[in-house]
């Protein structure tokens, strides 16, 4: 019982769970909703930065084809009823990606893995842009509506916060379980020391293309859900800037130290976007410059500063 | 039709030209330095609106002399305050370090100027045509291909025949045993960025009368250098010339054939190259790796 009171995550899942109820933020249950969806992205994409040291910059390519997928499931094969499965799908489809990628770049280092990613990653967000027939090019995939699941009316955005939540508290207990687990043990091994890995036997390669495969799986999920969310998908999601917010809401939180870093990393990033974005039209200046800044003064994180003291 | 064709090929080869002058920059740093260079287009745009601006004051020579020491000039300090601080860390420190840089500098060239498209025109030495049999080709167009291979070919010379380029290529393959044989490396990295920032600046001032000058501009050079220094090998410059006159010359010619893949149509090739030659084509073991 001590050890279940001691667990963050049980915080963290009780604060979410009354969010609706808070004065003021419980009206836009919409930014609840975007949060919880931000914590899975960044929880999965941690699993490949702060657990095994791949530089991925192609995150955003994951979420944003969960969302697609989902979105053409839904509309093509569910026939406009359907909402469990096509999230499923989108999500498959980001991980069936990322495995693809993995696999061809598992055995590339540092930089060259990082470049990789980037430029796979934007052929994607070609196709999704030009494949106007599948994707709806630059107008992007409307008319995806919420309907109910398991009798309870979707449409609701309360409901669907709860559905969120549920989805959200799966996804990171099953991280969490993936992170401590034996193969998120050798994952930090590969991480700490490559070449040591390898030599005590464990097959690096493969480590490195299952981890981006699975974290590419629960990016489609965040993607999926997203699209239900805005009830659309644009390519825009897809682009490398979407990648980029991902790297900074972990690195801002503190993911190379701490498993729970991009959840505070992702709860102040998405906040402070949402509320420069409404004050003021120029707002990049300031995002840009942060994205600087967070590296120089704070290279680990929020969570690195209370692991300090 | 063949007219349409030959004017296009040479579009395309211009286009190619003006890529690898602005990958190149992007490739050195990568190899010297180890860092993903995501400001590098903005380089480029600095140079275009810094010559579109002084051109209005001081006239078309001056100006062309002054953008380029400008564009070195911020370059150096870029380096010097921000980019040297994530040196041999984590690889996306450097990426995301250079991405917020890029986006701020392109926020304020909004601000500045407001996301409008600016149009230039050619100078007036080559606003003529140039014209062989029924064949019609903007001066202007030939021009900047010359230019950008001048630009090409010094850097060509610097990088082969003399100590400095020899350093650098070392510094490439293995840059702690070159600051460990006494040269001084920082100093060469600053080096490699400011010239990668210069031509990069230079690129941005012949191209600018071609393609109209635009906030995003800075962005949108940037992918094609991405995809060139993977296809042509990190750090070469005959790959880097060879890849920008693929990418070139395939989407210029894709316009007339698939005109809405042209996009990808770089990529496909990169994909092809990479699985055969995963350095590239003239790739050699390098410190990325």
């Amino acid at each position: 019982m001590k050890k279940i009171l001691k667990d963050p995550y049980l915080w963290i899942f009780l604060i979410f769970l009354c969010y609706p109820l808070y004065p003021y933020l419980g009206d836009y249950i919409s930014l609840g909703t975007e949060l919880l969806i931000w914590f899975i992205f960044t929880l999965s994409f941690n699993l490949c930065l702060g657990y095994t040291g791949l530089p991925s910059f192609g995150h955003g390519a994951f979420y944003g084809l969960g969302a697609y997928g989902t979105a053409l499931t839904f509309l093509h094969l569910y026939n406009k009823d359907g909402f469990f499965v096509p999230i499923i799908l989108g999500a498959l489809i980001g991980g069936l990606f990322a495995g693809g990628l993995g696999y061809l770049i598992r055995n590339k280092k540092g930089v060259y893995f990082a470049m990789l990613t980037v430029a796979f990653t934007q052929v994607l967000y070609f196709i999704c842009w030009r494949w106007d027939e599948v994707t709806g090019g630059e107008a992007g995939i409307k008319g995806i509506v919420r309907s109910s699941f398991l009798g309870i009316d979707m449409g609701n955005s309360y409901n669907f916060y709860y559905f969120v939540f549920i989805a959200f508290v799966l996804c990171a207990l099953v991280i969490r379980r993936i992170a401590e687990s034996s193969f998120g043990k050798s994952l930090q091994a590969i991480k700490q020391n490559p070449i040591r890995a390898e030599a005590l036997g464990y097959n690096t390669g493969f480590y490195k293309f299952a981890v981006y495969t699975i974290s590419g799986f629960f990016a489609g999920l965040a993607g999926g859900l997203y699209c239900f969310l805005t009830q659309s998908a644009f390519a825009s999601v897809l682009d490398w800037s979407k990648s980029g917010d991902v790297v900074i809401a972990t690195l801002l939180g503190g993911g190379t130290v701490s498993f729970y870093g991009p959840l505070v990393g992702s709860l102040i990033f998405v906040v402070a976007q949402e509320l420069l974005s409404a004050f003021w039209e120029h707002w990049m200046l300031l995002y840009g410059l942060s994205f600087v800044i967070i590296i120089l003064v704070l290279p680990t994180g929020l969570m690195g500063i209370l692991k300090r003291k | 039709m063949e007219s349409l064709i030959l004017s296009l090929l040479l579009n395309g080869i211009g286009l190619g030209l003006v890529y690898a002058a602005v990958a190149i920059g992007f490739s050195l740093v990568l190899g010297v330095s180890g860092v993903i260079n995501f400001s590098h287009g903005i380089m480029y745009a600095m140079g275009a609106y810094f010559f579109w601006v002084l051109q209005g004051h001081i006239g078309f020579w001056p100006s062309v002399a002054i953008t380029p020491l400008l564009v070195a000039m911020i370059g150096f300090v870029i380096e010097r305050v921000l980019i040297r601080r994530v040196y041999g860390q984590d690889p996306l420190f450097g990426l995301v370090i250079t991405l917020g840089f890029a986006m701020a500098v392109e926020e304020l060239i909004r601000i500045t100027f407001g996301s409008a498209a600016y149009s230039i025109s050619a100078p007036s030495f080559a606003k003529g045509v140039f014209s062989f049999g029924d064949f019609i080709y903007p001066e202007y167009r030939l021009f900047i291909s010359v230019v950008a291979a001048a630009m090409l070919a010094t850097l060509w010379l610097l990088m082969e025949k003399t100590n400095f380029g020899a350093v650098v290529k070392a510094g490439m393959f293995n840059s702690e045993m070159v600051g460990a044989l006494g040269n001084n490396l920082p100093l060469l990295r600053t080096i490699v960025f400011v010239i990668g920032a210069t031509l990069a600046g230079l690129s941005g001032i012949i191209a600018a009368p071609i393609w109209s000058i635009k906030s995003q501009m800075g962005t949108l050079i940037l992918m094609p250098s991405f995809v060139i220094v993977l296809m042509g090998g990190l750090g070469s410059i005959p790959g880097t010339i060879l890849g920008g006159i693929l990418v070139g010359v395939s989407t210029s010619l894709a316009t007339l054939i698939i005109p809405r893949f042209v996009d990808i149509i770089p990529y496909m090739m990169m994909a092809f190259i990479i699985y055969f030659r995963p350095r590239g084509i003239f790739g050699e073991q390098n410190i990325v790796e």
